[in-house]
């Protein structure tokens, strides 16, 4: 829970970075890039069973992508899958014996135990159903029918704006960090036993969380870019 | 009171009423659950999947309870 400061300066500005946060971030790319190479070398009409494994996955997110995203939804699925695919990696590794690597400060877990890493993918959706929207509907994205209520409603989803990424990034980091912090609890009750099914129900969460993330990612860009309704 | 005391306090009122909603939520959710599988029983795979989102969604609002809870805490 505690994180490794690391301070420098460029060009007279002070730069804090989170380093155990880096390195476990570098750890799960690594991780999905392995997998991403291994996965695409030897490709056969008849799959063998990594290849089958990932076309499933890829029928998961096309079979999500349909049902949230009716039309034109093929070019978003790089996005979609890559988010679910780190979240998924660095929520689970949460569950790895990370920690009895010792740093000088802080401990290896999850990367997204940490705010500022949820918030910048929170970011990348922003600005991605944002680019979407006005790609697909160039000025009118910002402009919709002429009346009183649109008034109101420019407001709202100027509201919106900030609140999206907000809640994304809050939702993602506030489920990993409670569960640290329930495992730490159950550890002080009762070390090796109590932790076990919070450590399970973990591995619950780190699946809901890597598919809510998505859901939301899917949904907001399916109401910029998406078909009139 | 000390402001240590103050801070404790809050955080603990905090995360109670940031329970409450989430349970209410969750709560709600399990009973639309029940009601469609009882009234269909071959969705109940489909609905749980739902279910799960929805319960996760809900669930998030006493995370923020907790987050700012624990926020109160590190003062």
């Amino acid at each position: 829970m505690e994180h490794w400061l690391y301070t420098f300066n460029i060009l007279g500005h002070s730069l804090t970075v989170n380093l155990d946060t880096i390195f476990t971030m570098w750890f799960a790319m690594i991780c999905l890039i392995i997998f991403a190479f291994v996965a695409t070398r030897n490709l056969s009409v008849v799959p063998s069973p990594l290849q089958a494994f990932c076309e499933k996955l890829m029928g998961f997110f096309q079979g999500t992508m349909d049902t949230m995203m009716p039309s034109e939804n093929r070019q978003h699925i790089p996005l979609v899958a890559s988010l679910f695919l780190f979240i998924l990696f660095a929520n689970l590794m949460g569950q790895l014996p990370l920690r009895i690597i010792h740093l000088k400060e802080g401990e290896l877990a999850s990367p997204t135990n940490d705010i500022n890493m949820t918030a910048a993918m929170a970011v990348v959706v922003l600005v991605y159903y944002v680019a979407a929207g006005i790609k697909k509907k160039g000025v009118k994205f910002f402009l919709h029918d002429f009346s009183f209520v649109s008034i109101v409603m420019a407001l709202v989803e100027l509201l919106e704006m900030v609140t999206r990424p907000l809640s994304l990034a809050i939702r993602l980091f506030a489920n990993v960090f409670a569960g640290e912090i329930l495992v730490s609890i159950a550890l002080a009750a009762s070390a090796y036993f109590a932790p076990l099914p919070v450590m399970l129900f973990e591995i619950l969460v780190a699946f809901i969380q890597a598919t809510v993330f998505m859901m939301l990612t899917i949904a907001y860009v399916s109401s910029a870019a998406g078909e009139e309704h | 009171m000390e402001n240590l005391q103050l801070a404790q306090l809050g955080a603990g009122i905090a995360i109670g009423f940031g329970a409450i909603g989430a349970g209410l939520g969750i709560g709600i959710a399990t009973k639309g659950l029940m009601d469609a599988v009882s009234r269909q029983p071959e969705v109940a795979g489909k609905a749980f999947g739902f279910f799960l989102l929805g319960a996760a969604l809900a669930e998030a609002c006493a995370l923020y309870a907790f987050v700012v809870a624990f926020m109160l805490l590190g003062k």
